[in-house]
């Protein structure tokens, strides 16, 4: 280790500031409207009316993550109860409960296809169930155990059948060949926990949120970012690509939610409540992108108009701590899950 | 923002990270948002938070009266 005032590592932090500086004036140059200058003659959104159509009861302890399948009709939750619960919101029936060898589960995932579902938590794994076989005791069968974190399993998820991508609380990012029960990818991705993960529209690229309070932008197959992205002053909890492919939501813990644009670089949006006191847990964006959706510790889903960044509502009726949100893929539905040990589905 | 920097070559890294970064393509806000708001105003009409179901039929999460065959 090079004593601190080392003449070369002070050359290279130098040089660091000089291209953060060089960043936030290349960011400058193109910040030639705000979004209020381009959007604000637009008609305000109407007032979303969302109402708990189905209160999933079941899990008995808290629920720590919620994810609807391709299928826009069920939904997977993990719950600190030890169990993975399959539903099906339609009717509210539980589909498949699923016992997990760990109990400290914080992230759940659907495939797309709706075969397989996958979590992991403190844990440090990932474990994969095939919803299509059961093993001698009825459950779903553990295919795949991925094993070496060196941190909680904190986000993932499927790119399809045979693929998934997780992050985790070592930092790093894996992406993983489930036939070959390989990993394919494994690198640090941030400078903290990695706590969320979204993939873009055309699965091509996606989005990592950390604690390190940044954002970053990757291509599937690359260990180095495509573009990094700051603007919130505490741990990023959530992050959600956009529709469109151009853009994505976050959630944090310094109680806001934001809108960075991608071809931009910048930050084009900050969304705040009335009320500013609790951290944002999750975020979903609705089919077309013209609402933001955040879970709250406050108990609450906030909802923005993303354009006229105007305020809502909220969706009440959880009694504690919302700590995922999930919307489904044909945005007929919003799935939360909760602190108080229940599902809420929000049509 | 804070990097935690252990040595030379992490700090090499971060800096030829940041160099590539700041040398990217950016487009204008203007046209940026322009585009966002276009997708947006072009799948307005099949956003259920937007405009609703078009009738109560076209909603799955509605109550049944009838027995359905799932």
């Amino acid at each position: 280790m090079p004593p601190k005032d080392d003449p070369e590592l002070q050359k290279l932090r130098k040089e660091l500031d000089d291209m953060m500086k060089k960043i936030k004036e290349e960011q400058d140059k193109v910040a030639d409207k705000t979004l209020q200058d381009i959007c604000g003659d637009m008609a305000d959104a109407p007032k979303v009316r969302l109402t708990t159509k189905k209160l999933l009861k079941g899990h008995i302890n808290k629920v720590n993550s919620v994810h609807f399948s391709g299928d826009s009709r069920h939904a997977v939750t993990g719950s600190l109860d030890g169990k993975l619960i399959i539903w099906d919101t339609w009717t509210g029936n539980k589909v498949q409960v699923i016992p997990l060898r760990s109990s400290w589960v914080m992230s759940v995932a659907f495939a797309p296809s709706g075969n397989y579902v996958a979590c992991g938590g403190m844990d440090n794994m990932c474990t994969i169930y095939d919803l299509n076989n059961r093993d001698s005791t009825g459950a779903a069968k553990i295919v795949r155990e991925l094993l070496g974190y060196e941190g909680f399993l904190s986000s993932c998820r499927f790119l399809d059948d045979k693929t998934i991508i997780t992050g985790s609380g070592d930092m790093k990012i894996c992406l993983w060949d489930l036939e070959a029960g390989k990993r394919s990818l494994e690198f640090e991705a941030h400078s903290g926990d990695v706590v969320s993960i979204s993939l873009s529209p055309d699965s091509k690229t996606y989005i990592t949120g950390s604690v390190d309070k940044s954002c970053r932008l990757w291509d599937l197959r690359d260990e180095k970012p495509k573009q990094t992205f700051f603007g919130h002053t505490s741990d990023v909890n959530s992050v959600c690509f956009h529709p469109s492919g151009y853009a994505f939501a976050t959630g944090s813990e310094d109680k806001t939610s934001r809108m960075f644009d991608i071809r931009s670089d910048q930050n084009v949006a900050t969304y705040c409540p009335p009320n500013s006191t609790s951290g944002f847990t999750s975020c979903g964006l609705s089919f077309s992108g013209r609402y933001v959706l955040c879970g709250s510790d406050d108990s609450s889903v906030h909802i923005w108009d993303t354009l006229k960044n105007q305020h809502n509502g909220c969706l009440t009726g959880h009694e504690n701590r919302i700590t995922s949100l999930s919307v489904a893929g044909n945005g007929m539905a919003v799935a939360t899950c909760s602190w108080d040990n229940n599902v809420r589905v929000w049509v | 923002m804070d990097m935690m920097i252990s040595n030379l070559q992490q700090q090499r890294q971060v800096t030829e990270q940041l160099r590539r970064e700041a040398a990217i393509k950016r487009i204008s806000v203007s046209q940026a948002v322009l585009e966002i708001m276009k997708y947006i105003t072009e799948h307005e009409q099949e956003d259920c938070l937007l405009v609703g179901f078009s009738s109560q039929k076209a909603n799955p999460f509605r109550e049944k009266n009838s027995c359905t065959l799932l």
